[in-house]
């Protein structure tokens, strides 16, 4: 079975799960917050949880937190709070559902120290998409320009891209992001370049050889004999042919960056409890696993292996294998 | 083929001076120093009487690591602090010239034979299970059942070590089942046993982590035998030979020699595999390996063991990268080495 024939991508499970995943942890403080979307106190008005987008929101009005207000407005009165679709935050602590099973209150439950899982989850897939997203896009940019020019000018130029890209891939990856994350833990920014520069030469080594195959076709001669500059023959001509093979790349990378955050954090290193992960929150099920807390574990487990899995998929389908054609997912 | 190889090695050592001063500076950037963590660690055995103490001590001990230059006081270059390395790491010594080399190579010495085992054994598995089941799958491509273990294949493909060594942990060794050990290579008292009872015992306590650390290779050699495979039984020669009548079990040999032989240069992409899941699974099931010692390391920011650590990992990926073209070249007499 071809491409042709397969599913086309927008009838797959695996690409509206990637694009939910994409979106809600985008947005992730507007999915699951405690502090409301929109609020109007005394007449003023307020976006908390777009704040925490960019920054630290206030807690809530006065000393009461925005729950606690809410609770105190009287029925007519003009001020009023907009909840977030998911009204708990990943920090909110509760002490009266502490390592509850999952109910109409909490969906997935809550953890040892009474916080909403699938709040958490949420903000795991923020730390996954904010730390993949930029490394993938940064590594994918860098990747393609130097593979397309490697390719394209050949000679030494061709050389020396290619002994860089050997160069790094003789890293040791997970020991080289495991001090980054040691050292840079608390910007993320340290931790999306160490990334960005184990995952150029993926990009790179696929472009230099499509577009090294490519460069001596017919239609480039053409394109140059007709007076097309240099430029425009790369940019126009032969990078959009090897699009599909950059998203294969880029879905193979957003997948082993998901791996890696999630081992980092699981293994302890980074920015530590503060802030939600999939794997700290794996780490933190397995503890209590032995208790008979299973939505501890399950919940993180599911995720992380659905969407690495979907990303497996999605880049199979962008390379139109036959292999994964009949897999439902 | 000499020059060649020549050619290569030259260029390993080329890769080796970027690797280890790639990592030198990125090491270098940790905002807390080894000296003050060395000073930090130390507090509680040696009172300060006053910060200005405490600054010197700091000093004294940047100067013995050879930090800071010892007549101006002014902290050296990198590059020069590289140079000293360099200079120490040619003859086997990775760290300063004050720095305890025999312990540093003891604690290796004791590390490496558990990182081989769990490692080789891994590898075997990875590579045999992984072969036979790229075969099996890559002959009947298109069968109901072949095409459900493919799907199998790739849901435990994104599976990570960390996850999958946790829920086995959970199933086999403690929340469920208490078949297996959690954790060591031999259980308390077992040098006591007869030899039998210790080589059942060690091999009790490889289970899990080999298992664990054989599913990655597991994974993507199948994979990618299935579809060398399928893609040989594809080609004209093997029409042709059916076409002539010779037996179906000559075909298929022929077949197989043509489509596993591309796995020679997998080595390469499998070694640096397992160097990153030694670090995991051996931190997991709290085995004294290489991975251990490269994560302690990491955590206290243990310079030396780190540069040597990553030497070692990045010659044993360097020399799997030869070694693959050679046996490439070795199997497929098309391949020429240049």
């Amino acid at each position: 079975m071809n491409a042709a024939t397969a599913r086309p991508l927008r009838k797959r499970f695996s690409a509206w799960l990637a694009m939910l995943v994409l979106v809600v942890g985008l947005f992730a403080p507007l999915v699951a917050n405690e502090v409301p979307l929109l609020a109007r106190v005394n007449g003023a008005w307020s976006f908390p949880a777009f704040v925490d987008l960019v920054g630290t929101p206030s807690p809530g009005p006065g000393d009461q937190s925005w729950k606690q207000w809410q609770t105190t407005l009287p029925a007519d009165s003009p001020d009023f709070v907009l909840m977030p679709p998911w009204p708990f935050g990943p920090g909110e602590t509760n002490a009266a559902c502490f390592r509850q099973r999952p109910s109409a209150a909490h969906w997935l439950g809550c953890d040892d120290t009474g916080r909403d899982v699938l709040a958490r989850l949420v903000h795991g897939a923020g730390a996954v998409v904010w730390l993949g997203l930029p490394a993938v896009l940064i590594g994918g940019l860098l990747g393609t320009l130097l593979g397309a020019w490697a390719g394209y000018r050949g000679r030494y130029v061709d050389t020396l891209v290619s002994r860089l890209i050997e160069l790094f891939v003789c890293f040791p990856t997970l020991l080289f992001l495991l001090f980054a994350a040691a050292f840079f833990g608390d910007s993320r920014l340290g931790l999306v370049l160490v990334m960005a520069s184990l995952f150029w030469t993926s990009f790179a080594r696929i472009v230099r050889g499509a577009i090294l195959s490519l460069r001596e076709r017919d239609f480039v001669h053409v394109a140059r004999g007709l007076g097309v500059s240099e430029w425009r023959i790369l940019t126009r001509h032969l990078l959009p042919q090897v699009w599909s093979q950059v998203g294969v790349t880029a879905a193979f990378c957003m997948a082993s960056a998901i791996v890696a955050e999630s081992t980092l954090s699981f293994l302890g290193i980074g920015p530590g409890d503060a802030v939600s992960s999939w794997g700290a929150m794996l780490r933190q099920g397995a503890e209590h696993a032995v208790v008979g807390a299973w939505h501890l574990w399950l919940w993180p487990t599911l995720a992380i292996v659905m969407v690495v899995v979907c990303c497996h998929v999605l880049a199979d389908r962008l390379r139109g294998d036959p292999e994964s054609s009949d897999v439902v997912i | 083929m000499k020059r060649w190889l020549l050619v290569r090695l030259l260029w390993i050592v080329v890769t080796l001076l970027g690797i280890t001063f790639v990592t030198f500076v990125v090491v270098d950037q940790a905002p807390v120093d080894r000296a003050e963590l060395a000073i930090a660690r130390g507090a509680g055995e040696r009172a300060f009487a006053d910060a200005g103490a405490r600054e010197a001590a700091i000093l004294q001990l940047r100067i013995r690591y050879g930090m800071v230059d010892p007549v101006t006081l002014e902290p050296a270059p990198v590059w020069r602090r590289y140079w000293s390395w360099l200079c120490n790491a040619a003859t086997l010594r990775f760290g300063g010239p004050h720095d305890d080399h025999e312990a540093l190579w003891r604690r290796l010495a004791r590390a490496l034979p558990v990182t081989m085992w769990i490692g080789g054994l891994s590898l075997l598995v990875g590579l045999g299970l992984g072969v036979a089941l790229g075969v099996w799958l890559g002959l009947r491509m298109a069968s109901r059942r072949a095409r459900v273990v493919s799907s199998v294949l790739l849901v435990i493909a994104g599976i990570p070590e960390f996850l999958a060594a946790t829920l086995l942990l959970l199933a086999f060794s403690s929340a469920w089942l208490q078949w297996l050990p959690a954790s060591g290579l031999r259980s308390l008292g077992a040098e006591n046993w007869t030899l039998p009872w210790q080589l059942f015992d060690f091999a009790r306590h490889l289970v899990l982590p080999v298992l664990v650390m054989s599913t990655g290779p597991l994974v993507l050699v199948s994979r990618f035998v299935r579809d060398s495979v399928a893609r040989a039984a594809q080609a004209p020669f093997v029409a042709s030979m059916q076409a002539l009548g010779i037996d179906s079990a000559i075909v298929r040999a022929r077949l197989l020699r043509h489509g596993c032989a591309p796995v020679a240069t997998l080595a390469g992409s499998l070694l640096p595999m397992l160097v990153g899941g030694s670090i995991v699974v051996e931190n997991l099931f709290s085995l004294d390996g290489l991975g251990h010692l490269a994560f302690q390391a990491v955590t206290e920011q243990d310079q030396p063991m780190l540069m040597a650590i990553v030497v070692i990992g990045s010659v044993v990926t360097l020399a799997a990268f030869v070694i693959s073209d050679v046996l490439h070249r070795v199997i497929d007499a098309r391949v020429r080495l240049q």
